[in-house]
Formats: C-alpha cells, structure tokens, sequence
C-alpha cells in the first residue's frame, strides 16, 4: 500500500500548481499521440476503425505500403512485378518479425491466405476473391495468381489491411509484425505505448525510441491536451478547433481534403427509386453551407464522383455534373411526377456532430424546393443495422474511398453487390458494375481513363450516391513535431504509415 | 394549509407564460437556416445574434422553453401520477402489491439511468416522446417512496382504523383520508422532480439522447454551443442562464410549498421587542413573586395580517404557591407558557407587556443571560414527552445535559446526578433505565425522565404544561403526586397548564381560566370551583363528568380562532346569560372581591 | 438473522430481474455486435465476413438457448468475454471499477465539506444574505450541466492558469501526484452539482429538526445554541441528508459519463456507453449487473448507517 507521509505531502501540495508544466518537458525520444479512440481490437486484417489503422500501421507492414506522395511503395517485398496478365510476382526483402524469425514467403501465404478463408472477417475478404492461387517459389519469393486480370492488386495489398503476420502468432496481440514498432504496454481504454522496433528493415528508421498514444474520445478533450501540453500530437482535428490551432504559434495544423459526405438512396422502395427524384436531391442543396455548418469552412464542395483533383482520372466535365440549380431539380420533380414535393425520411444518426449538421442543412434546402424532410436520428449503432438492412428512404453517409483510383470507389457506387450499409440499397447499377469490372482488369492507362470518364458520365445521371463535400481530415502537432505527411482523399486514414518518419525538430 | 408565497408563484407563471406565448411574439422563426449569417453578433433581426447555422438565438431560446418546459412539466406529473397510485396501492393494500411496488422501484433504481435512457432511446428512437417516459420512470421511485412512507405513517393512525371499522371501502378511505396527508410532500417532490427533469432533458439532449433536432430546446442548445464555445462563448451563456433561473424559480417555488404544507413551516424571523418596549419596560414589580406576567400581548403576523393569540394577560405566582392556567386548546395558555421562558416560536413576538421571573425581566434579557435563565430559575416540562425528547440520545445525557448547561461539572458527576435524579422521581431500576432511548420507555416513565429533567437544578419556578394530558389515568395521578411531593419540598412555584379541571382540583392553589387569548376569571380554587364568577367557568365545570353521575354538559360551538374574535365579550356567541352589553366595547376584568377577577359583566347576576 | 437472511434473498432477486431486462433489452434494441464491429469509421463490413462473427459470437443461436448459458456462466461467477477483443469482462470491470469509486468518493467527500456546512450556516440564517446567496448558488450549479462546468474548468484551471492537466489518467502507483492532480477536476466538477443537491437537503432538514419539541426541550434546558446545533439538530438532520447522499451515489456509479468523457477519465460510465454503442452484450450486461450489486450494497450499507445513527431503526 503506498502511503505519503505528511512532509510528502507539503511537498507534493508545493509543487502541484507547476505539475502541468514539469510533465509537460518531454523526453524528446518519445511522441505522445492522442488518439480519437481505443482500438476496439487489434486483429491485423479486420477493419476496426481508424484508430485501430494507425496502431496497425505501427505494428504491422504488408508486402506494399504507399509512400509520402501516395505512391505504391515496396515494405516487405522489396520487388514486384507482373507476371503475365493474371499472375504478380514479389521478392522479399531481409525484413524480420519482432520475434526475430525472419519474414518468409511461408509467412506471406499463411496471411494471405487467413484473409481469404472463408471463416474470415477479413476487410479485404471480399476483393480477395480475385485470388486464384499464392505460390511460394522459394523462402523470399511470392507468387499471386488471379482468377482475372487485375490492376488494383498492389493498391489493395499497400492497405494496411493485408499485412503480414508470422505464421500462427495470433495468440498474441495484434499478432507479431514486422511493423516499425512494437507494443510495450497498452491499458483499455486508456493508453498504447509502443518502442521502436530495432531490426526494421528499413534502416535507421523509426526515428523516434517511443511512442506513447493515450486516448481521447472527446474532441475538445483531445485539443486541450494539445494544447496543455499533455501530447505532442493528435489525430481527427475537430474542424471548429482548427482556426485557433492555426493561429497557435506554437502548433502546427496539417489538414487535407479526405473523406466525404454524400447522401446514399433505397432504391427499392420510397420516392428514390426514381432516379430524376435523386437527381433533383443532388440539384437541390448548396454544398457549400454544410462545408460551413458542418465543417466550418474547413472542406470543398463536391458535385461530382469523389475523385480528387489531382487524380488523372478527374474531368472537369463532369466534376459539377450535379451543381446547385433548384429550378433543374423543380423540373424533374415535376416531370416525375411530384412537381410540389413529397414528404420522405432522412436517416442520420445524432452522435456525430458532422452527420447531424450535413442532415438538418439538407432538411432544410430539399425543403426550399417543397420536399418535406423528416429526420430520423439514432445512434450510431442503430443507424448502421438500419443501414444494413435499407430501413430508410435515404441517408447521410462519411466515407473515404480505398484509395485515390476510382476502383476505390466500388463499394460506395457498385450496386450490383450485396445490400450494404455503405452504398445505396437495392439500386442495381449494372452498367456502373460492367465499367467497374472492365476498369479493373485494364492495364493501358489511356483506357482505363476512358472507362472512367464512362463511368462518370453514368454515375451523374444514374446518382447511385449524390455526393456533398469533401471534408478535410487534421492532425495538429507542436511546431518541433516534424516528418509526418496527411496523405489525401482515400489514403486519409493510412497517414499512420509516416509515422516511422517522424522526429522532433 | 397556510397562504402560499406570491413571489415563486409568479416568477415560475411568468416562465410559463412567456413559454405559452411565445408563437405571438413574432419571432423569427427558429428553424430557419442562414449559414451566412452564422454566428452573427446581436441585430435588431435576432437580439441576441445566430447559432452556428445561422438561427436566431432568442427565437430559440424561447421556442425552447416550450419543449423543455413541456418535458419536464408533463414528465413531473405523470410520474406524480403514476408514483402517487402505485405508492397508494402499496401501502396500503400491503402483501404482494406492496412488495411488488416497493421492489419494482428498487429494480429501477438499480439501473444506471443513462442506461435506461440509452435502451429506451434506443428502442423507441430518440424525441420528445421518448423523453417523457424515460423521465417518468426515472422519477417514479421518488414519488412511489415518498406516498407510502406517508401511508405507512398514516394508515395506523386513528381516524384511518375508526373510517374501517365504519365499513369504509378501501378506495374511500385512501382517497378521502390518506390522499390530503401525503399532498405535501407529494407537491414539494413533484416540483423538485420538474427542476430535475428540466436539468435532464439538457444533458440527455446532449448525448442525442433527448429532442431531436431541429427543433430547439435549451438542452441542444447547450451541446451545440459547447463545440463553439471559443468562437461563440455567448451561445453557451444564454440557455444556461434560462436554466438557471427557471430551476431558481422551482426550487423557490419548491420552498413556499414545503411551508405551505408544512405546519412547522415559518415564514418570518424572530422579531424584536419594538423600541419604545425596550425604552420603557413594564412597571418594576413588588419583590417576591417567583413569576409577574404583567399585561401580556402576544402578536403573530400572518399573510393576512397581525393576530394576537394572547391579549393582555397578567399573572402573579409565589414561590410554594401552585397556579393553574385553564382553557380549551386555542385559548393562549400555552403560549404564555412559552413566553414565560422567552421560547416563543419564531413567528411569534411580544407586542406589550412584562415577564419577570425571579425579579428579573425574561423578555428584555440578553439571550446569553436568558440561557443561564432558563434550566436553572424556571424549568418547563412539555406535553409530549416522546416528542419532546431527542430520539436518538440516551436519557441519562439528556438529563446530564441540562446539569451541565449550568455548572461546569465533570460529565461523570452529572450522569451520576442524572441517575439519582431519576431515582427521585421514582423510575425503578433507574442505572439500567438511564441507558435507556426514550422510545424505549413507557408515556409515564418518559414524562418522568421529563420531569427529572426540569428539577435538575432545583429551579424557583417549573412550568408544566399539559405535563399528564398524554397519560392514562392512573400514571396521570402518579405524575401529579410526584409534582405535588417535589414543590412541597423545595418550595419551587408551579405554573400547571391544563384543560382539564379535576386535575386542577387535585393540584392548584389558585386557577387562571384563559378563553381565547384573555384571562376570563381568576381566583382561589376553591372559591372558583364553588361559585365560578364568569359563564365560561362554569360552563367548563359543567361540561366535566359527575361523580354523581349526572350527565356533563358540553359547551356548544367553539372558540373562536384569534383571527375572527367578536366584537365585545369573546365567549358572548355561546354564552347562555348573553345581553346586548356583552356585544360591544371593551371588558375589562374586574377585581370583585379581593383575589378574585372575572371579565363578565353580568358577574352578579351569575352569583 | 432471519431478517438479514431475507434481505439478502431478496436483493439476490433483485439482481437477477435486474440481469433479465438488461438481457432481454440490450438484445432487443437494434444494431448487431458483430456488424458494428466490423464497420468502424464508417467503412462497409462485408457481409460474409459480419455472418462470420456473428457465428463466432454465439449470436446464432436462439435467444432462450443464449439467455440460459447466460445465466448459468453469471451463476458461476464468470462475466463472460468481451464480444470485442475476447478480453474477460470481468477484468475490465476489476480495471475501471476502482476509477469510478475513487471519483466519486473524492466528489462526496469534496461535496459534504461544502454542502453540509454552507446548508447548516444558511439554515441558521435563514432569509439572511448568506442563505439568499448561497440559494442562488445552488440553484446555479443545478442548472449548469456537468459538461459545460467541465469544460469551463479545463478551460480555466488547465488551459488559462494550467494548473491542472486537461485531463487523463495515470495510476496511483505510477504517479501519485499527478494521478492526484488529474483526479482533482473531474471530482470537482461532479461535487459541484452534488453539492448544490446536498446543500439544498441539509437546509430543509435543519430547518425541519430545529422546529421539533426536542429542540424546545433542549432551549429550555438552558443549553447553548451551539451544542443543541451539534448534539440535538445536526444528529437528528443526517438521517435525511444520508439516505439523499446515498441515492445520489448510486446513481452515479453508472452516471459519471458526461465527466469522464470531458476529462478522459476512464471509469465504468464511459465503458457501459462505449459497450451499449458496440452493443458488447456481455460488457452491457457485466457492468449493470456489477453496478446493481453494488447499489444494493450501498442501500445494505445506508440501512446499517441508519441503525447507528437512529436507535429506534435498531429496534425495529
């Protein structure tokens, strides 16, 4: 039992006022990062949620990752290649696990293959699909062999949701990586701590000895501990907070356009199976007032497919297919059939501020042009089994793509897959589905960009999802907190990857 | 139930009126968004700026106090409903109601709240609906224990057994008699239920638990200002302020109903003997008397104005001497009593007169000095003495106390002082006895320790008022030898307060018949018992049971309450000799011969 | 004996109906574990891999099958594992249920150092300008949320005066002072609205008791004012105050969430919100049956503090 005695006390009472400070002068070998949530679990190839991803981009790395400029990089395998139209080929490099054993092709299959089977709840379960075959022609060579051509495969593998484990290590936490750190100590719900990982196989990273990552669920909890000096970095900004951080000499905002806002449809029952009623939504609503309501300024209106700008997939032609025009949507109202409106229900959910604000500014223009919104607000829970299950008319969706290729998007635009929270319910778009398969087995640029440039075309008159505005995504850190980069649009949430370059000025 | 305070009243009306009124102020509309003008300082548009979608603040501000008034107010009264029957129910039905009502409540209690708000919510989708019953329940408990607890103290009572015994049915009895003696308590927790709902309905709101937005109420308000509260630190201010003030409103109002209800409530402080009082006291009285009440008033003020229970009385009490203070209850013999030890009730005050005691005057003393007084000069023992004593001390500190209130003795010797003294007054086993609680004794042995208490320090004057009334004859004629043996030994003066007159018979020298608020007739026991000089004595006499046997005679009516005294004689109404010079003008009481006083003017033809 | 036998038997009921409606609820309320689990951040679960789960988890089985394992795991005292990371709940309960007590205890020790005297001082001079000011109070610190109270604070004491950290929490064993430290806000700002709530029930109850015979009794003893405040008043006007300060304990053991959340405390509340967000049945139903033990421990416990402070409870 630990007991103070009374001088401890006069002692402790003297020095409580300048506490604060005291913690506040870091070791500058280690970063404290608050994160916006605790990891609900660690499984290496399932999706937790993004404070899950950056822990995994800590602990884990895949055969690719995507390097500072959003580029496919090597990690594990140091070479790919394709290997005619079906078949990739991967050369390991000299990468151990935090075990010490090095990182074999036996390995690499093992994983690959936990992804694919049938019992897993694997995120990337589904695209895996593609997989025919994984040949392991010696210790350091992988071969993948795909049912069909496939041009997205090292795109998914440079997610951090394939990462390599030693084979049947799952026992432990997370599993054992070969990631740049490994996991000293973690409390639920409370803190991970983390120590940099000495046999990485890139030299000379990670740059920093520790990481320290205490969780702060509360947004403005997590800015004041930035700002009190409690942590030297954090994750998802608050977008009110982000003006005062700016002006804060001695912090550092990085924010980019990530994810987005877009209103999903049931197109099997209610007023949005008609698709000139959901081109009429997508006429109706000045994007920049949730930009303003909802994000405070702090994103970009989108009136198109959610392809960034920098893409070279992004045509201007149809990057306002779906601009602001009331009268445009009053016609096709009118022409089908409900020239002075209709009443419908917007599902939304009351525990995120950004889903409420996007659905009350709706509410609000659709009811400028005689569409009478009710809103329907569970919680988050509630809102996603009801997503599930098409139990609404339409919904308010914040998604990011997989990536920056528009086969990033598949999930949120191909209707022909299984009924899903994240898409629209029951809205088969075949035609979007044919471009989307042909996009991917393509490996001539050029005519992927046509493929795409037909895919965008439809999707503005089909509107399987009426996308709203990007929202930018920040981290603020202490102005001496260097080496970190935010990547853009779908790649937001694998920012964690640059975390092995970070170091203290 | 008294005169409930005006001002929560109004101020919780004005809260609720400028809710209800609301739709004609001509606001703006507080759902209508303009983003450009978010966060807007104050225009003559919106008073007091726009929220971050642009909104009129005080438009929402009111709007809201509709919706969470409405929460809190129908949630409050339907728990009050429901608590109210199912507390009825369980106490008095008893057997499984009663332990299916009682646990049920334990059952809710044990649920987190925020748990059942978020099941609830969960279930039934958030809104002002769902509110209403998450609040109910929550507030269910609260009335549910309060009603039975006042059933428990009622149903044994009396009038309830008498009501069963006349064959009432069930219902009857709870809604005629039960139901009136749990109002108060019942209106104190439902206005403080409403102050606690208001508070709720915020915070649920803020977790998206409570309405659903858009529409405004104070608790969205709250949440929502909270995420601008660096660019907007007003946005938080005004609902707060609006929240603060309306649970000030209902908690004021809580108050004025507790004492409403509450027949110990008191609305006034103590006030001061006036400043001409103090400058001129009453005359210095002869030396010798153990207590001079010299033309004593005693004022109350009431919402209604200033009554006076006590009219100008004055008594004179020598030492050895026994007087007995006589009347109906209402009639001011207790309150002299009490203005006798400078222990009026707060509400009450001496508007003229003296009270000397022992040659000193009790009601211009220092209250330091008074203290010293009281306990060791005069003593008071008091009608009720499980009432009156501490129910959670033992006797033997209880009467300890009294000894060292006076003298700075070791506590040892005074519990040793404490065990004799109960031994005097004729407790058996009295070492045992003095570790006892009062609730563990009988009536007569608590009134014992009473009055062991009073003697303790061997005052000059005892004051016992009603000291036999709560006991069954045979400890009454025990106590009265007890009092009688003690004055005849240490020669103290007692002032006996009584209604009852054979009682006095056994115990007084002299006797002072007190009829709403005045002294009526005064004099030698013995001459008063054998040739009363006032009708109300006689009527008194007459109304106590023969031991010949004939029939007494009640008095018709009763005494008239100090607010609606009649004009002339006080007792004239139901005064059988009654005449026209009864009715009018002043009666002043008359020394007819000497000792004896009567205020009749007929006196001679009652002779 | 036989009364204390029968207590417990029946506060043993208690929980068990009290473990059925959370069973029967949290099931009954929409959103499946293993879909929300699957779709954190807003991304799409694959639904082969979501029907995966929700067979790992035990969630294809009927409802009366599960509810009858339920009971039989509870009876021997397992709590099951988390529906998350399989971690036991039991466990994690052990880990955040000291974190509560301790800051509720501080903020009741915080809040009767406050509330009892400021009652007791208005209850003496009642109507006088202490009581008006000290009301006003009171009914401020009932009316502002905790939220905006935490959030002022930290505003305050963390950010403008840092005196304070924003928040968090580190062990005693660690970090003793800063453990104190960080305790320090988050107890003050539940104290505050309690002690506004015990403020308000010591000044009835004073006033109440000090309108009783036996005060008159103990005036007319010749006692001094004080010693009848402390020995006669204050004795009798705690058993009121007691059973208030009880009920508002017990209902905090799982109502401190808006505080733990505003100053990252992690104490049960925020579990059993995060566990009914993630509609972790077994962590849902782990806590509340946790928290209604100890409620009705707590009520066991205000039962015998009211034996010892009222003699007549003893007898009967």
């Amino acid at each position: 039992m630990f007991s103070l005695s009374r001088r401890e006390w006069l002692i402790g009472a003297a020095v409580l006022p300048t506490l604060a400070q005291t913690a506040r002068a870091a070791a500058p070998d280690t970063l404290r990062f608050g994160l916006s949530s605790y990891p609900p679990s660690l499984q290496p190839w399932a999706n937790t949620g993004t404070a899950a991803l950056t822990v995994k981009t800590l602990l884990h790395r895949g055969l690719l990752m995507f390097d500072t400029s959003g580029q496919v990089a090597g990690a594990l395998a140091t070479k790919w290649a394709r290997d005619g139209n079906t078949g990739w080929h991967f050369t390991l490099g000299d990468a151990v696990f935090h075990n010490g054993a090095p990182v074999t092709s036996a390995d690499v299959k093992w994983s690959l293959e936990q992804i694919m089977a049938p019992t897993s709840t694997a995120y990337l379960r589904g695209q895996f699909e593609v997989i025919a075959s994984i040949e392991t022609p010696d210790a350091k060579t992988v071969r993948i062999v795909t049912k069909q051509p496939i041009v997205t495969l090292p795109l998914m593998l440079a997610t951090p949701f394939a990462p390599i484990i030693a084979r049947d290590s799952l026992n432990a936490v997370g599993g054992i990586g070969a990631g740049p750190y490994t996991l000293t100590s973690h409390e639920q719900g409370v803190s991970l701590s983390f120590a940099a990982f000495p046999k990485f196989y890139q030299p000379g990273h990670p740059k920093l000895k520790h990481i320290h990552m205490p969780v702060y669920a509360d947004e403005n909890a997590r800015v004041a501990a930035l700002q009190s000096g409690d942590v030297d970095m954090i994750e998802y900004v608050p977008w009110q907070s982000m003006t005062s951080i700016e002006k804060n000499p001695k912090l550092h905002l990085s924010a980019v356009d990530g994810p987005y806002m877009a209103l999903a449809f049931n197109g099997g029952t209610g007023p949005f199976k008609d698709e000139r009623l959901r081109q009429a939504v997508a006429h109706a609503i000045r994007r920049q007032d949730i930009v303003a309501a909802a994000f405070y300024g702090r994103g970009t209106v989108l009136e198109g497919l959610p392809i960034t700008k920098t893409s070279p997939f992004y045509d201007p032609k149809y990057a306002h297919g779906w601009n602001y025009d009331p009268k445009l949507a009053k016609k096709l109202m009118a022409e089908a059939g409900v020239p002075n409106g209709f009443n419908c229900t917007l599902l939304s959910t009351a525990q995120y501020g950004m889903h409420l604000a996007t659905a009350q500014v709706v509410q609000q223009h659709l009811g400028e042009i005689g569409i009478k919104v009710k809103l329907d607000l569970p919680d988050w829970a509630t809102r996603v089994a009801m997503g599930n299950r098409g139990q609404y008319e339409f919904c308010v969706q914040g998604q990011t793509a997989d990536n920056n290729d528009p086969d990033g998007l598949s999930a949120y635009i191909d209707g022909t897959l299984p009924p899903d929270n994240s898409r629209s319910y029951h809205l088969p778009t075949p035609e979007i589905h044919k471009l989307l398969v042909e996009g991917r087995a393509e490996f001539d640029p050029a005519k992927r960009r046509a493929i795409y440039d037909e895919l965008q075309r439809v999707a503005i008159k089909v509107v399987p999802l009426a996308s709203l505005c990007w929202r930018e995504q920040g981290y603020a850190m202490k102005k001496n907190v260097r080496g970190f980069t935010n990547m853009p649009g779908g790649l937001n949430f694998y920012s964690g990857y640059s975390l092995e370059n970070v170091y203290f000025a | 139930m008294r005169r409930l305070r005006l001002g929560p009243v109004v101020a919780v009306g004005a809260i609720a009126t400028v809710a209800l009124l609301t739709p004609f102020l001509g606001l703006a509309n507080p759902l209508h968004m303009d983003i450009a003008h978010r966060l807007a300082p104050p225009s003559p548009a919106h008073p007091l700026g726009t929220d971050a979608y642009g909104r009129g603040v005080l438009s929402r501000l009111l709007w809201g106090a509709r919706v969470s008034l409405m929460v809190a107010s129908s949630s409050s009264l339907l728990a009050c409903v429901f608590g109210t029957a199912l507390g009825l129910a369980g106490g008095f039905l008893r057997g499984p109601v009663e332990f299916l009502a009682l646990r049920g409540m334990d059952v809710v209690l044990c649920f987190p709240p925020l748990l059942l708000a978020l099941l609830v919510v969960t279930l039934l989708g958030p809104g002002a609906g769902t509110l209403i019953p998450v609040l109910v329940v929550l507030y269910l408990p609260g009335f549910v224990r309060v009603v039975y607890a006042g059933v428990i103290s009622v149903r044994t009572q009396d009038y309830v057994e008498a009501m069963r015994s006349l064959g009432a049915g069930r219902m009857r009895i709870m809604l005629r008699t039960i139901l009136p003696n749990v109002g108060g308590p019942v209106l104190v927790q439902l206005s403080l239920a409403a102050a606690s709902a208001v508070v709720l309905e915020s915070g649920l709101s803020f977790l998206g638990l409570g309405v659903v937005p858009p529409t405004p109420s104070w608790g969205l308000m709250i949440g929502a200002a909270r995420a601008t509260m660096a660019q907007a630190p007003l946005l938080l201010l005004w609902p707060c302020l609006a929240l603060s003030v309306t649970i000030l409103a209902l908690n004021a109002l809580c108050d004025a109903l507790r004492d409403a209800v509450d027949p110990h409530g008191m609305t006034r402080r103590a006030h001061r003997a006036g400043i001409l009082e103090r400058l001129a006291p009453g005359l210095l009285p002869a030396r010798g008397p153990a207590l001079q009440v010299v033309g004593l008033t005693i004022a109350i003020d009431t919402p209604a104005g200033t009554i006076h229970p006590v009219r100008d009385v004055s008594l004179t009490v020598m030492p050895h001497e026994t007087l007995a203070l006589v009347g109906e209850s209402g009639s001011g013999k207790s309150l002299t009593g009490l203005a006798t030890m400078g222990l009026l009730p707060s509400i009450a005050r001496v508007e003229r007169g003296a009270v000397w005691v022992e040659g000193r005057d009790v009601l211009r003393l220092d209250e330091a000095v008074l203290r010293r007084l009281r306990g060791e000069m005069v003593a008071m023992i008091f009608q009720d003495p499980l009432s009156s004593l501490n129910p959670v001390q033992r006797i033997a500190p209880q009467i300890a106390e009294a000894i060292q209130a006076h003298s700075a003795g070791a506590g040892k010797a005074a519990k040793r002082r404490a065990v004799e003294l109960l031994r005097h007054v004729g407790i058996p086993d009295p070492e045992r006895r003095a570790h006892n609680f009062p609730h563990e004794m009988s009536g007569g042995m608590r009134q014992r320790a009473m009055i062991a208490m009073a003697i303790a320090n061997h005052p000059r004057l005892l004051i016992a008022d009603e000291p036999t009334t709560a006991l069954d004859v045979t400890i009454q004629a025990q106590v009265l030898e007890l009092l009688a043996g003690l004055r005849h030994e240490s020669g103290m003066a007692l002032v006996f307060i009584t209604h009852s007159l054979p009682v006095v018979a056994e115990i007084a020298d002299r006797v002072s018949v007190m009829y709403a608020g005045e002294i009526v007739e005064q004099g030698r026991v013995t001459e008063v018992f054998a040739r009363p000089l006032h009708p109300y004595t006689a009527a008194l006499l007459a109304s106590v049971p023969r031991e010949d046997g004939s029939l007494p005679e009640p008095i018709p009516g009763t005494v008239p309450p100090p607010s609606a005294l009649p004009p002339g004689c006080a007792f004239a109404p139901r005064c059988r000799h009654v005449a026209a010079a009864c009715r009018t003008g002043v009666l002043p009481l008359m020394e007819v011969e000497p000792g004896r006083l009567t205020r009749c003017c007929r006196w001679s033809d009652l002779a | 004996m036989l009364y204390v036998l029968k207590r417990i038997g029946v506060s043993l009921l208690l929980v068990w109906v009290v473990a059925t409606i959370v069973f029967l609820a949290i099931r009954l309320v929409p959103g499946n574990p293993a879909e929300i689990l699957l779709s954190q951040g807003g991304v799409a679960p694959p639904p082969g891999a979501v029907a995966q789960l929700r067979a790992q988890l035990g969630l294809n089985q009927p409802l009366g099958v599960q509810y009858v394992e339920d009971m039989r795991r509870l009876l021997m005292g397992n709590l099951g594992t988390s529906m998350q990371d399989q971690s036991p709940v039991a466990d994690e309960i052990l880990r955040r249920l000291p974190r509560t007590l301790e800051l509720i205890v501080a903020a009741a020790i915080l809040s009767v150092l406050v509330g009892l005297p400021s009652g007791l001082l208005a209850a003496i001079w009642r109507g006088g300008m202490f009581d008006r000011v000290a009301s006003w109070l009171a009914a401020v610190a009932l009316a502002v949320p905790v939220f905006v109270v935490g959030t002022l604070m930290i505003e305050i004491f963390a950010l403008g005066l840092h005196w304070a950290p924003a928040g968090g929490y580190v062990s005693f064993a660690r970090h003793p002072l800063r453990h104190l430290a960080l305790l320090a806000m988050p107890a003050t700002t539940i104290a505050v609205g309690l002690a506004a709530i015990l403020f308000r029930m010591t000044r009835a109850s004073v006033l109440d008791v000090s309108m009783r015979d036996y005060i008159r009794t103990a005036r007319a003893k010749g006692v001094a004012p004080r010693r009848i405040l402390a020995r006669h008043v204050l004795r009798n006007a705690l058993m009121p105050i007691v059973t208030v300060l009880a009920l508002n304990l017990g209902s905090l053991l799982g109502g401190t969430v808006l505080v733990e959340y505003v100053f990252n405390w992690p104490g049960l509340s925020g579990l059993l919100v995060s566990a009914v967000n993630a509609r972790d049945y077994p962590e849902v139903q782990g806590v509340v049956l946790v928290i209604s033990v100890l409620f009705v421990a707590l009520n066991l416990a205000v039962d015998l503090l009211y034996a010892v402070l009222d003699p007549r409870v003893r007898q009967g």
